[in-house]
């Protein structure tokens, strides 16, 4: 044998020790690395001896090159690693063999996808999936028993943090070198990051890095905020709640220990593909301006952000501030909603307690200046607790102004319009349920004026109006409600299209009177859209009529003011505080009744001309013009009143909507201000009590479900469909 | 079936320790008496302004405003056909927790005409309720007791005053 092919026996005989050596090397350790390493030397010198063909002295010579690799990468193999080194083991001793009896050099297939590919990669796994897995979506297991606790903090901070970045995101769209704002978002991708990764939360920590690089870079001035990249803020924004989200519903039990999955590689392509292009990141264009497409989902998810996660108390600041503005570094005491309701629950216990005391008659007969003193003192400290005690549930209207914001924004995108968006009287406070509450409601309007109020810019020039229309919520204090107004500046209510609409669906009769108030109350009937076409966000009519019952539900209502051409409002009533209405107090023989006041429109002593009787409708009342019909209370109610004769009693005109009455009691009590109680599971199937309150002597005084009330019987002229 | 009723008294009622002694509370409706497991009182007040609430069945008299709380009142007297009653100064009303849908629990207030003691039955000496026909149905009673010579008839309170029995009743 030739010195040549004994040499070259020896380098196959080397590759099949080196072979060897490999089946016994697994990811994460180093067995048989420093063997390996030696024969790929002994190989490498072989090229000289050899002179094999110049593709096969540089396949030689790989071998250190991949071990070189696995010393690079800590010393220890990879899956990886190993399947290059096998491949390239195989291939070698293949082509050697084939040189050796003289047959052409087999093609070198291209290394095998790797096998940890298809595997779910583990949550410690470094970002190794850009590096194999290219199409593979990053996947997130929980471990909730160990991790819990500190998922449900994380979780809970989150929620704070993503709406500074989507606030802060809008307001760098106008401003985008605000430096605090640019300074807020990147702090707050920053401590994302931090949690995350202390939780081992991968994906998360990757696309919070990410963004957090591109805000750094923005902060530098090396990076203009423009277009494509706020969509791309936007984007990552959104992909975070949704990950935060399904941690969410894990925690609460949903699909535990399923993996979680969101895609992020399209959005992470685009960020890297702007960091890497700092100068023209316009280049660096999302495919199909995903920023809208969940725009309905997102807003839903947004608007109701606030909910409380069931069984999960949140702990909420006391006073929430997330206004747009910088914030000020108010201190402030995270509290449980909880200890925060039955604080003011307690408080208005006291208030009664307290005046169940003061106006005890033994106690006022004592006329001791000494007492007098001291119980005026006590109901004035009473009345501060109150007031303090009330004022923690309240928090101002701003933040749910403000995820308008981004729902105009988007809902104008999509349907091409062009829409500027101004709040008033944002700071203006309600309670919080309310503001929880008021917010699918909000949503709803916002989308059908942006869709069907405001007119595309092409019309609104012909009309002679600015190109961009504009939406404005305002929110002030007006008689003891807090009123929220949303108007805009569209095309207006078209009166005859609601009428035509309202006689085909057979909600009204054909030749019926209606004036422009009337008409416009149509748009509340259940069923109801004149949209011609069921666009993504509006037009199917089960809006309006669900917003007024969610309003009603909250002792609001909503009426609605347009011109035709010129635009439309909707004015949304709502009391200051779900736990006291306003009630007036009336009599019905022993028995004491609340009617809400929101509800009351008057109230008089009728005279025998107002009464008339209408066949098969019962009785009614004329009403200045108007025929209302009557309810006997002492009738519904099964109980003797102190006169049957209609003249000898008072009449308040209650409305729900556009649906009134006039309810005959005996007589007016007074008007009070009363704490609201549920009644119980026990009456949930009464119609006609909305709930109980207790009165100022500390009687339970019932209250009457005035929507119940109306619906009593058909209304003149205007049929209800089938509730 | 007695082994049923008697894991249902050991379920609900037994202590801790697996002891079958339980403290039932027990109380006069009509001329008979009553006993409900102590667990389950919250606390026993005399009869107060009742607000009569409409449109409900006639064993529901009204509420109560019991330090801040609206509490439904029952009449026990009526609820198990005896008849109206007279409310005098021995009547009150015992206020129990009850077991909702759910796992929630909501508070009822009963009237009833008179307190007697807390006694601790031994559930050995509990007896399934008698088979002939009662005025009761079954589903109310856990069993049947003698103390110091006087039948009294276990209450399963929850079966007889519970709230889909109630808003079943509250036909609008």
């Amino acid at each position: 044998m030739s010195e040549v092919s004994e040499k070259l026996e020896e380098a196959i005989s080397t590759v099949d020790k080196i072979t060897m050596e490999l089946v016994f090397a697994a990811p994460g350790n180093d067995n048989g690395l420093l063997s390996i390493n030696c024969l790929a030397a002994d190989l490498g010198e072989f090229v000289e001896d050899l002179k094999l063909p110049s593709d096969l002295s540089a396949a030689l010579a790989e071998g250190e090159a991949l071990v070189g690799e696995v010393f690079d990468g800590a010393g220890v193999f990879t899956e990886e690693t190993i399947g290059k080194l096998n491949g390239w083991a195989t291939w070698l001793k293949e082509a050697l063999e084939a040189h050796r009896d003289g047959r052409g050099v087999p093609a070198r297939a291209v290394p095998e996808a790797v096998e940890a590919g298809s595997e779910e990669p583990e949550m410690d796994l470094p970002m190794a999936e850009d590096a194999g897995a290219d199409t593979e979506e990053p996947s997130l297991t929980l471990d909730i028993e160990s991790d819990g606790e500190l998922l449900v903090e994380f979780i809970n901070e989150s929620v704070e943090h993503l709406q500074n970045i989507e606030l802060g995101v809008l307001t760098l769209e106008e401003t985008p070198d605000d430096e605090d704002t640019l300074n807020s978002i990147f702090r707050a991708f920053h401590t994302f990051k931090g949690g995350a990764g202390f939780l081992n939360l991968a994906p998360i920590k990757e696309l919070a890095h990410e963004l957090e690089s591109l805000l750094d870079l923005a902060r530098q001035g090396k990076l203009h905020i423009e277009g494509t990249v706020i969509n791309l803020i936007l984007e990552g924004g959104d992909a975070l709640k949704k990950f935060t989200g399904k941690i969410s519903a894990q925690l609460n039990g949903e699909d535990q220990g399923a993996p979680i999955v969101i895609p992020t590689l399209e959005l992470l392509k685009g960020i890297r593909c702007v960091l890497a292009n700092p100068g023209s990141p316009g280049a660096c264009g999302l495919s199909g301006g995903g920023s809208a497409s969940d725009v309905g989902e997102f807003a839903e998810a947004s608007a109701s952000d606030e909910e409380p996660v069931a069984g999960t108390p949140e702990p909420e600041k006391a006073k929430k501030s997330a206004g747009a503005s910088p914030q000020k570094a108010a201190a402030s005491v995270k509290v449980d909603t909880d200890k925060l309701d039955a604080l003011v629950d307690l408080v208005g216990e006291v208030v009664i307690a307290q005046s169940l005391v003061t106006l005890d008659p033994s106690i006022t007969q004592l006329k001791s200046e000494n007492i007098t003193r001291n119980m005026g003192q006590l109901r004035r400290i009473t009345k501060e607790l109150q007031r303090v005690a009330m004022s923690m549930r309240m928090v101002p209207i701003s933040g749910c102004f403000m995820k308008m914001k981004r729902l105009v924004r988007d809902v104008a995108s999509k349907t091409g319009k062009q829409v500027e968006f101004e709040v008033e009287g944002e700071e203006t406070e309600l309670d919080r349920n309310i503001v929880e509450a008021i917010g699918d409601p909000l949503v709803h309007m916002v989308r059908n004026s942006v869709d069907h109020g405001i007119e595309k810019p092409e019309a609104r020039k012909s009309a002679g109006k600015p190109t961009r229309g504009t939406l404005k919520l305002s929110a002030y204090h007006q008689g003891g409600n807090i009123v929220i107004a949303i108007k805009d500046d569209g095309a207006g209510i078209n009166r005859e299209r609601i009428l035509q609409k309202a006689i085909e669906r057979g909600i009204v009769a054909p030749d019926v009177q209606l004036s422009d108030k009337e008409i416009y109350e149509l748009i509340f009937a259940p069923g109801f859209s004149t949209a011609e076409a069921v666009t993504e966000f509006s037009g199917r009519g089960v809006g309006m009529d669900v917003v007024r019952r969610n309003i009603s539900k909250l002792r609001g209502k909503i009426e609605v003011q347009s011109e035709l051409g010129k635009g439309s409002t909707f004015f949304i009533y709502l009391p200051l505080t779900l736990a006291i209405i306003d009630g007036l107090i009336v009599s019905v023989g022993d028995r004491r009744y609340i009617l809400p006041t929101l509800s009351v429109r008057e109230s008089f002593k009728p005279t025998p001309e107002m009464f008339c009787t209408v066949q098969g409708k019962g009785e009614m009342i004329d009403v200045r013009g108007r025929l209302i019909p009557m309810l006997r209370l002492y009738e519904y109610f099964n109980h003797e009143p102190d006169t049957r004769e209609a003249t000898d009693g008072i009449v308040v005109v209650v409305e729900s909507g556009h649906d009134a009455r006039c309810v005959l009691v005996d007589r007016l009590l007074g008007k009070q201000e009363v704490v609201i109680k549920s009644l119980g599971e026990a009456f949930k199937s009464n119609r006609g009590l909305a709930g109980a309150a207790i009165l100022g002597d500390g009687q339970v005084g019932l209250i009457l479900d005035v929507n119940s009330l109306v619906r009593l019987h058909e209304t003149a002229g205007i049929e209800q469909p089938a509730a | 079936m007695s082994s049923n009723e008697e894991n249902r008294i050991e379920d609900g009622d037994a202590t801790q320790s697996g002891d079958r002694h339980v403290k039932y509370l027990t109380f006069v409706v009509g001329k008979e008496s009553f006993g409900v497991p102590v667990m389950k009182v919250r606390e026993i007040v005399r009869v107060l302004n009742i607000t009569p609430v409409p449109n409900s069945p006639t064993y529901v008299k009204g509420v109560v405003n019991l330090r801040g709380k609206i509490i439904p009142i029952l009449d026990l007297r009526i609820k198990l056909e005896m008849g109206e009653g007279v409310i005098d100064k021995r009547s009150c009303i015992v206020v129990v927790q009850l077991e909702l849908e759910g796992g929630e629990t909501g508070l009822m207030g009963l009237i009833v005409d008179g307190m007697e003691e807390v006694v601790t039955l031994d559930l050995k000496e509990v007896e399934k309720a008698p088979d002939f026909g009662t005025r009761l149905s079954t589903d109310y009673i856990t069993g049947v007791c003698k103390v110091k010579g006087k039948v009294k008839t276990l209450l399963d309170i929850d079966r007889t005053v519970g709230m889909d029995v109630l808003s079943q009743g509250v036909a609008a």
